[in-house]
């Protein structure tokens, strides 16, 4: 009489009162990491090494130099002789663009750096322009504290100024300091914004540029794009993200690869960001780029993608009329697990919206592949999978869990109890009480219980005992209000034998 | 209040502690209490530490480092609300001290004082104990490996916990923080332990100490692993992996033990090395893919070259399960994928760790407790036939066909190796049903999962031909372990073998009851009271009375003389074999009542001298309850003879404050008044004032229960109460108050006051009236949570129904003006949709509509405005799903957070309360309820209710009201 209808009770289960949105944000909030930063990354800021076999005719030049001390430098760079500068600039930047140990702490306390700085305004020696600026280009790509020197240094605002330099190559050159700069953090960042250095930057892209170029642009913009906490100021985004929807058209993977990075950086984060990136109708293409055979680019395009559906469902809706439900199938099948991790984790978001994405998930026939990674993925993988199945079952109908169960999700999901992580086995406790709650609104528990009992209900059992008390509570209340016998009056029996605080009384011999 | 750290006062408490060592609970019971009264002064942990070490006696030192211990873990931590128990100073003092204190005792001593600093650091590290850490690497550099081993056992107790917690910004945090200071300075002692390891290669008694240290590095390894892999050892991935590599395939005569049962260090270390290399594997693979294929070669050669000896059996199941995991993942397939592999795995591997071994046989025999608790209760997760059919599974995965193959034959073989000469090779009939087993179980996760079953063994068959001879044969007591496997064979298969087999097996096992051995006759009982439990369809039982009645007598009889044979006088599976026969047989047991309730009082009163075995007690109570519930059912009067049987036991056991029953008793006690049709009997009310006793109230555990029983009294004898006993009314307040104010116990409080409310004749509580409300509104104020709000919901709609909603009014505004409107605004609309429980829901139901419909204010004051809004709460009470969100600080609550869980209230299912229903018949169907009062109101004031629903109700709201309107046939004027 006083409840409502199956369904609408079974919704108000959800995550114990958190909605779609609070579900959503658990999975991107990610503050601390105990790992390695990720190899598949983005480079943060690049140095500029010097090919190790150069060609037969600048190896008759750096035998004349390499010979230089550093001595010889310090004295050469602050000679007022331009041609002694030059080739002491030359030198430090060879020194530099060495491979191995590139001495940036010397040249630093040398105090070279206000010198080097200097020669960036000679505008009559671009030669010198173009050494200095490689130099600071490599200092800056050292640690946090070396790009501070070199910002300190004052080189921001010549080397924007340089962007206007007639000398392709000395703009090339000051393109990629600045964005070892503004790769930094989001303080350099800002300063390299403020300087207005954006629409100089697309000033730079004409469909004459070459390549290389190019790329050093598209990776100097991905920078300005970086970094949250604050991220870049709206205006930024607003002027940025024209050019970047206009790299995505292009075909070199290395552009194509930055420009994704640059959109996934603008789509970390609250829904607004979401959606002034959505707005500008880069889904599709996006989604095309997730199919492509390049790592480089499958990758950012689809950390972007993934980043977008933890937004909005309008915002999620976008990405579906894209295609990226078809797409997903064969991501969470790549060999790489990465990919198959990234590609769980999106399809895990877009399993926390509303009923309605939920039924285009399956329709996709996301449900075979999501159940083969449950079952065979690396832990990485495995995890995602069962948020994405913990997001279902709460968000979905009570037909669409029919289905979740009917595709076999319970048996990996009962052998994952054995998992050493505690809180992915609360998950797997969470969703199998959930499922059984289902279960008994259709009158279907019996032969649910039987099925979990043949699959291992010893494994929730024995979860009774987890050092973990809200693992172990959970685990005792399915099994008390599951799987114990009924008295005729109705009343439970007490699970006493099943009470961890107890048992570990009796085997502790303390 | 301060203690001296005087000679005086460490001579008094030496004394006390030896007296806590005594047998005697005469002398040992007091000393307990007295330390425990002592122990909130100033310096009496410091009094303590002070004995630990200077103490001359060993015993007081031991005995001190466990009171300092357990008074650590009792008081150091900070309950929001409740008082510091332990002075900073003392605080400060202790963390000063403790560690160098702990480092210099011996080892006993010393294993406590680690445990005090974790359970310190639980609380303190790293925020409140910054130096911990610093102190602990620092002393690395000792060279004393005694030091070192003590530092490493603490930092163990330290981080064990990173095993088992949920990732949050503060305990990885506090990861980053160890990892820091400790991941470096722990290598390099790695490092350097195993080069001392070969330059002390002869010397045993370095070697004991330098391997006890690899042990905790390496349990340390896997703690501060355990969460995500650090950056630290991704780095130095090949550090530990080769060193680890290298310890498991190390072998040193001067390690090895002669003990057979005891794992030794070497067994030891190698078994947490399994165990770091799984937690790689299963959590790492990517990483450690590359070590991956060395671990398993390793380990595969140390599994067929291990003995059968019980010390290696945690370092072989943990070796088995490491292949286990390994063997089920896809791209390692091809390691195992050879015939002749899968075929060594299953003959060197499997077979011989599912054999019953001559130590499972003496377990069987001399220590059939833990036997069955490893065997039964699935508590042998860490066993060797545990791992074995965890392998069978994994290899099953990919490899079915061969696997089921092999071990065919293998069944076969070993039947007809039994069936040559029993008494000789009964063990090959063991293996061979417990291969079936494993084997099995298997087979129906297949058939249920997708494809098809495993064709290896018809179930029905094998119990026909193989495990029912075995329990027909005449002597039960013949081939006991195969008798027991077979009983176990029931229990397993129950629900695959058909009923009419089962209704053949409850005489056998019925007469298996008597065997001699322990192992056999529990699993006699424990298999009765499973198939017992057994559903059949229409949700009935399987086995109805009248199947089981041809052996009513005889099962009674064996069950209780079963409680008569050597070591099982307080077995609990007889226990709750007997209670389930009660409670399947119902009326069918009557007859006996007499008898068995006489032995069942006769062991109460037998075991109340020392309660050891709580499942046993709790089984005992049920029983008593069972006894009494059906006996009264058909004959109330009989209540009296219950009494008169237990009483006696009852006041025993109140009066020698036996703490583990007195809740039991409470219970029963309730169960036994509440079959009392009349007024209370006087017995009872002799024992009403003493339920008052605030030391009663004290222990958590009595709660529920001594509320029950008020209740109980209130229910039966509020008029005897309220002219014999007026007197002890404000005592009764008083529990009430006291229960109100804790956020765990606060419910209890309300079903006290609600009963109050609901019994006391109005006249009687009328004085109190105004401070009960005033008391409500503090702990409001205080420390509102959700469940007091849906408690006291409750409780003001259950007040309205009882004293009218005009009194309800009046109460508030008496308390101060308007109260009543803010009530209305900020309590009721906003939360009345948190209710949960049909009877709570229709309490709140009926009160509102009196607050609607009779409270003149409400129709002409200022109050008027919140007429719709409530009444629109009301509807959405009716049709939308309850709101069951409760806020995130909140989640947190819970009863087992409060102090004194350990005295756990254990409900005896069978003293079960009905739900009791205080408005009754007095309202069927709320919603009509609600029809039928606004139409009477409208007929008063004609025009003002139509007005009021349709100007400011919402339209969906408007619908319903208008379906209850039609369903009770009336309209508003």
């Amino acid at each position: 009489m006083l409840t409502g209808a199956p369904e609408g009770r079974l919704r108000k289960f959800k995550y114990r009162g958190k909605d779609t949105a609070m579900r959503r944000q658990q999975r991107i909030a990610v503050s601390l990491e105990l790992r390695k930063a990720k190899k598949d990354e983005q480079a943060l800021k690049r140095r500029n090494i010097t090919p190790l076999s150069p060609d037969p005719a600048s190896e008759q030049q750096t035998k004349v130099v390499i010979n230089l001390t550093l001595q010889e430098i310090i004295n050469g760079v602050n000679a007022s002789d331009p041609d002694l500068c030059f080739q002491a600039t030359q030198a430090a930047r060879k020194m530099l663009s060495r491979e191995r140990n590139p001495p940036l702490k010397l040249i630093i306390e040398a105090g070279l750096i206000p010198r080097l700085v200097e020669f960036l305004k000679s505008s009559l020696h671009p030669c010198l322009q173009f050494e200095a600026a490689w130099a600071l280009t490599n200092i800056a790509s050292g640690t946090s504290e070396q790009t501070r020197a070199v910002v300190e240094g004052g080189a921001i605002q010549p080397l924007v100024e340089l962007l206007s330099s007639p000398h392709m190559t000395v703009c090339e050159q000051a393109v990629w300091a600045l964005g070892n700069i503004a790769g930094d953090g989001p303080e350099f960042r800002d300063i390299v914004i403020s300087s207005n250095v954006i629409p100089q930057l697309r000033a730079l892209i004409s469909s004459t540029t070459p390549i290389t170029f190019l790329r050093n642009i598209t990776w100097t913009l991905s920078n300005l794009c970086r970094n949250k906490n604050p991220y870049p100021c709206e205006r930024a985004v607003k002027q940025m993200l024209p050019v970047l929807s206009r790299l995505l058209q292009h075909q070199d993977s290395e552009v194509l690869s930055d420009a994704c990075w640059a959109l996934s950086y603008l789509t970390d984060g609250c829904n607004d960001r979401i959606g002034q990136v959505v707005d500008i109708g880069v889904l599709p293409r996006l989604v095309e780029l997730m199919t492509s055979s390049e790592l480089n680019v499958l990758t950012p395009s689809l950390r972007t993608v993934g980043n977008i559906v933890t937004g909005t469902d309008h915002q999620t809706q976008v990405a579906i009329d894209a295609g990226m439900l078809s797409v997903l199938p064969q991501l969470l099948m790549h060999p790489k697990s990465s990919i198959q991790k990234e590609a769980a984790w999106a399809l895990s978001n877009v399993a926390a919206g509303p009923c309605q994405h939920i039924q285009q998930l399956i329709a996709c026939g996301m449900l075979p592949p999501l159940v083969a990674l449950l079952k065979n993925g690396e832990f990485k993988v495995q995890k995602e999978a069962v948020w994405t199945v913990a997001n279902f079952t709460t968000g979905g109908t009570v037909d669409q869990l029919i289905q979740l169960v009917r595709s076999g999700v319970l048996e990996p999901l009962v052998n994952l109890l054995t998992i050493q992580d505690p809180k992915i086995v609360l998950i797997i406790l969470d969703i199998i009480s959930f499922i059984l709650q289902a279960a008994d609104v259709l009158s279907e528990k019996e032969n649910l219980c039987l099925l979990i009992e043949e699959l291992g209900l010893d494994r929730i059992e024995a979860l009774q005992l987890h050092e973990n008390r809200q693992v172990a509570r959970t685990a005792l209340n399915i099994i008390e209000n599951h799987f114990c016998e009924e008295e005729e009056n109705g009343v439970m029996l007490p699970a006493l034998d099943q009470d961890p605080e107890f048992l570990k009384r009796l085997t502790k011999k303390d | 209040m301060a203690m001296e750290l005087s000679d005086a006062n460490l001579q008094t408490l030496t004394e006390y502690l030896k007296k806590t060592l005594d047998p005697d609970p005469a002398i040992r019971r007091p000393a307990e209490k007295f330390l425990e009264s002592v122990e909130g002064n100033q310096n009496y942990p410091l009094l303590l530490l002070t004995l630990l070490e200077k103490s001359q006696d060993n015993v007081i030192k031991v005995c001190a480092s466990v009171t300092f211990k357990n008074y650590i873990k009792r008081n150091w931590r900070i309950v929001e609300d409740e008082p510091n128990k332990i002075c900073e100073a003392d605080r400060v003092a202790i963390k000063a001290n403790i560690v160098h204190l702990m480092l210099s005792s011996p080892e006993q001593i010393q294993k406590q004082l680690s445990d005090a600093i974790s359970i310190i650091g639980r609380e303190d590290f790293p925020q409140k104990w910054p130096d911990l850490l610093t102190e602990m690497v620092n002393r690395f550099q000792s060279g004393d490996f005694h030091v070192i081993n003590g530092v490493l056992r603490t930092a163990h107790s330290l981080f064990k916990r990173y095993r088992h917690e949920f990732k949050s910004n503060e305990l990885w945090t506090e990861i980053k923080l160890v990892l820091d200071a400790f991941a470096l300075p722990l290598t390099n002692l790695f490092k350097a332990t195993i080069e001392l390891c070969s330059t002390h290669a002869n010397d045993a008694s370095a070697l004991r100490i330098l391997f006890s240290s690899l042990i905790l590095i390496s349990k340390l390894f896997y703690s501060l692993n355990f969460q995500d892999l650090p950056e630290f050892f991704e780095d130095n991935m090949e550090t530990w992996m080769n060193n680890f590599h290298t310890l498991l395939t190390l072998d040193n005569k001067l390690l090895q033990t002669d003990d057979e049962e005891e794992a030794g260090l070497l067994e030891l270390l190698k078994s947490q090395i399994c165990d770091n290399a799984a937690l790689y594997a299963q959590k790492y693979d990517e990483e450690f893919q590359r070590y991956l294929p060395r671990f398993v070669t390793a380990i595969w050669n140390l599994l067929v070259t291990t003995g059968q000896e019980v010390k290696y059996d945690l370092l072989v199941s943990n070796a088995i399960q490491f292949l286990a995991s390994v063997c089920e993942r896809p791209h390692y397939k091809n390691l195992f994928e050879d015939q002749n592999t899968l075929t060594s795995i299953c003959e060197k591997v499997i077979v011989p760790n599912m054999e019953f071994r001559a130590a499972d046989e003496e377990a069987f025999e001399d220590n059939s407790e833990e036997y069955i608790r490893r065997d039964l209760e699935g508590s042998d997760i860490d066993t060797r036939r545990r791992a074995a059919c965890d392998l069978v599974r994994g290899l099953c995965k990919f490899f079915e066909g061969p696997v089921t193959g092999i071990f065919s034959g293998y069944v076969n073989s070993m039947l007809q190796e039994y069936a040559k000469n029993p008494s000789v090779n009964w063990k090959h009939k063991d293996a061979a049903i417990y291969l079936v087993t494993s084997l099995a179980s298997k087979a129906q996760t297949q058939k249920h999962g997708i494809t098809q079953a495993n064709e290896l063994v018809n179930l029905t068959e094998f119990f026909v031909s193989h495990i029912l001879p075995d329990l027909k044969s005449a002597n039960v007591n013949e081939f006991p372990v195969l008798k027991a496997d077979g009983i176990k064979y029931i229990m397993i298969f129950r629900n695959q073998v058909p009923k009419e087999h089962l209704l053949v097996s409850i005489p056998l096992l019925i007469n298996h009851l008597q065997a001699e051995s322990i192992v056999v006759h529990t699993y006699a009982a424990h298999a009765l009271e499973r198939l017992f439990t057994m559903r059949g369809p229409n949700n009935a039982t399987l086995f109805t009375a009248t199947e089981i009645a041809p052996f009513v007598e005889i099962l009674l009889t064996n069950l209780f003389k079963a409680l008569t044979l050597p070591g099982s006088s307080e077995n609990e599976y007889i226990m709750k074999a007997i209670m389930r026969s009660f409670s399947l047989l119902q009326e069918a047991i009557i007859p006996y009542i007499p008898t068995l309730i006489t032995q069942l009082t006769q062991k109460l009163l037998a075991v109340s001298k020392n309660p050891s075995k709580p499942h046993f007690n709790h089984y005992m109570f049920e029983a008593i309850c069972l006894s009494i519930r059906i006996t009264c059912k058909a004959n109330p009067a009989a209540v009296v003879n219950f009494e008169e049987a237990l009483f006696l036991v009852f006041t025993e056991i109140l009066q020698n404050d036996v703490q583990e029953f007195i809740p039991y008793v409470f219970q029963v006690m309730s169960l036994l008044l509440e079959t009392h049709k009349n007024d209370i009997p006087s017995s009872y009310m002799a024992l009403f004032p003493h339920l008052l006793q605030p030391v009663l109230w004290e222990r958590t555990g009595n709660i529920p229960a001594l509320v029950r029983l008020l209740q109980a009294f209130l229910e039966r004898g509020s008029n005897t109460i309220a002219s014999a006993a007026a007197d002890k009314i404000p005592g009764l307040l008083g529990v009430f108050q006291k229960l109100i104010a804790s956020k765990a116990n606060d419910h209890q409080g309300f079903y006290l006051l609600n009963s109050i409310i609901e019994h006391m004749p109005p006249e009687s509580v009328d004085q109190y009236r105004k401070q009960i409300f005033i008391l409500l509104f503090q702990r409001l104020q205080n420390s509102k949570t959700t469940k007091f709000i849906k408690s006291f919901l409750v409780f003001i709609n259950l007040y309205c129904i009882k004293y009218g909603a005009l009194a309800l009014q009046e109460i508030f505004d008496g308390i101060q003006p308007k109260m009543f409107g803010m009530v209305l605004e900020k309590i009721i609309i906003p939360e009345i949709q948190k209710v949960s429980g049909y009877v709570e829901k229709k309490i709140c139901a009926v009160g509102i509509t009196k607050l609607l419909t009779e409270c003149p204010p409400m129709m002409d004051t200022e109050y008027t405005k919140l007429w719709t809004p409530l009444l629109q709460s009301l509807i959405g009470l009716f049709e939308l799903p309850e709101d069951d969100t409760i806020p995130d600080e909140e989640h947190f609550i819970d009863i087992e957070d409060t102090p004194g869980y350990q005295t756990a209230f254990s409900q005896l299912a069978f003293a079960g309360k009905k739900e009791h229903d205080p408005v009754g018949q007095m309202v069927n169907n709320p919603k009509v309820h609600l029809a039928q009062s606004l139409h009477k109101l409208s007929t008063a004031c004609p025009g003002r209710v139509p007005s009021m629903v349709s100007t400011s109700l919402n339209a969906e709201a408007l619908q319903y009201l208008q379906g209850y309107l039609q369903e009770a046939s009336v309209t508003l004027l």
